[in-house]
């Protein structure tokens, strides 16, 4: 198959976004909430079939109001996120399946490169970088209410308001992310490239970068392979992804 | 002579519910500059929910906290657990205090440690260790008080005794105050001008010789007082 410049570049640099914000999730042990939340878009993309509009709109659409959701569940009942966005995450998946057509499930499950449109490319790049931007502005905020909640309390951080910019930032990136590597794949972006950098990294610098780098890398190579070999690219990136981390096993620990 | 020197903090009544129950109930005490004040009492007494409260992290249920206007606090609080695989250097972690106004170079100077320190990896410190790192996450924008909540568990006899040691000295250079939560009488004698004694309600405030009688010692600790005095 043939993939567009356009969708590669934005490809990786969404790679990027998610590597970025995933080295966030793994510091606060949220891995497997971005798994779930992903989720969460499967209604929106159903609607997007079944009504005949880009499915990630619909997509977007859903996991902004799951986010609410959970936020607003959180608020009245102070039970866990993890524990709200399991239950939210096999409802949606559950109406999800039920209304995507049979034939289209692989695709949105898995992802589909060649739907992507030039515009959409285009826009979710310039999604992607605002992303990237947003979550360095708020770097030492997010990353101090993550390894020690106390202190940025005491240092006048509020709890809150960062912990909905993160889930904010994950809906986002997730939004972006699911053309390329479908729902269930999602988290080869976000969890992988962060976990395995955590092996690696020595510094906090370190950590962020190598996990922008390995994903934006397996997202690459990921594209090239499926271009190649016409395979699903969503497919290809994930096992880059953990190939990369198995490998990663091998380095003496520090 | 008392009425010259600034009042640090003023709590007045001060109680503090969650839904209904009481944990902390009509506390009042003063705080003068370069004061050091003991919180002592049991497992659950409230001593951790009191310096939360006076931090403006926990919302009283009654009664005032007074600060002295534009006071800087600094905090350190009794656990912070870091994850054995955190990629990130003690300098790193300085970097992520907001507001600073010390330098991380000056702060390490003032706590006795080499600049090399910045490179350690924070995964890598020993419980005592990393204590001193968030002592020096306190002293960051220079605070005028600071409130120390003593680990109960994890930290050794010799690192606590240093970092006592650590504090005595910082308040002799700086003129620091403290408030000390600790469970530790020998401390409470040893660095306190004036006790607090909670046990859910405040049992004793004074100059710790005279508020820590046999009478105050057995309600707060029940019959274990003799393991107390025996320790002392």
């Amino acid at each position: 198959m043939t993939i567009p410049f356009i969708v590669f570049v934005s490809g990786v640099v969404i790679a990027a976004a998610s590597g970025l914000v995933g080295s966030l999730l793994t510091l606060r042990k949220m891995t497997l909430l971005s798994d779930a939340l992903s989720h969460i878009a499967l209604p929106g993309i159903a609607l997007g079939i079944l009504f005949h509009f880009t499915p990630i709109w619909g997509g977007i659409v859903f996991l902004f109001l799951g986010v609410f959701l959970i936020w607003a569940i959180e608020a009245r009942t102070k039970l866990a996120t993890e524990s709200i966005t399991g239950v939210l995450f096999v409802t949606a998946l559950a109406i999800g399946a039920l209304l995507i057509p049979e034939e289209e499930l692989l695709e949105t499950f898995f992802g589909n490169v060649q739907s992507i449109s030039y515009p959409a490319a285009y826009i979710q790049m310039m999604v992607a970088i605002l992303i990237i931007g947003v979550t360095l502005s708020f770097l030492k905020h997010l990353t101090l209410t993550s390894i020690a909640p106390d202190l940025a309390t005491a240092s006048k951080i509020s709890k809150k308001s960062i912990e909905i910019l993160l889930l904010v930032l994950i809906a986002t990136t997730i939004a972006v992310g699911i053309s390329f590597v479908g729902v269930l794949l999602m988290s080869s972006l976000l969890i992988v490239p962060a976990v395995t950098a955590k092996n690696l990294a020595k510094t906090f610098k370190g950590f962020i970068g190598i996990s922008m780098g390995i994903s934006a890398f397996s997202l690459f190579l990921g594209l090239c392979v499926a271009s190649v070999y016409s395979i699903n690219p969503g497919l290809a990136t994930v096992l880059i992804s953990s190939g990369i981390f198995f490998a990663s096993l091998l380095v003496p620990t520090k | 002579m008392k009425q010259e020197i600034p009042t640090l903090l003023s709590v007045k009544n001060l109680s503090v519910a969650f839904r209904e129950n009481h944990v902390i109930k009509h506390i009042s005490f003063d705080i003068h500059k370069e004061e050091v004040l003991a919180i002592v009492g049991p497992n659950g007494a409230g001593k951790s929910v009191l310096l939360k409260t006076l931090l403006g992290i926990i919302e009283p249920t009654a009664g005032s906290i007074e600060w002295f206007p534009g006071i800087r606090i600094g905090y350190l609080p009794q656990r912070f657990h870091v994850d054995m695989y955190l990629p990130m250097t003690v300098g790193e972690f300085l970097d992520l205090k907001p507001r600073k106004i010390l330098t991380n170079e000056a702060v390490l100077r003032l706590l006795k440690l080499e600049k090399s320190w910045l490179k350690k990896r924070l995964a890598h410190l020993s419980s005592g260790q990393l204590q001193r790192i968030l002592l020096a996450w306190a002293l960051l924008d220079d605070p005028q008080i600071l409130l120390f909540d003593e680990p109960t568990e994890n930290v050794d006899v010799a690192g606590q005794e240093s970092i006592y040691t650590l504090l005595h000295h910082l308040q002799d250079t700086t003129g620091l105050s403290l408030i000390l939560v600790s469970h530790d009488l020998q401390v409470v004698y040893k660095y306190a001008n004036n006790v607090l004694c909670l046990n859910g309600k405040q049992v004793c405030y004074g100059e710790p010789k005279e508020a820590l009688d046999h009478k105050t010692l057995s309600e707060l600790f029940g019959d274990h007082t003799v393991f107390h005095h025996h320790h002392l």
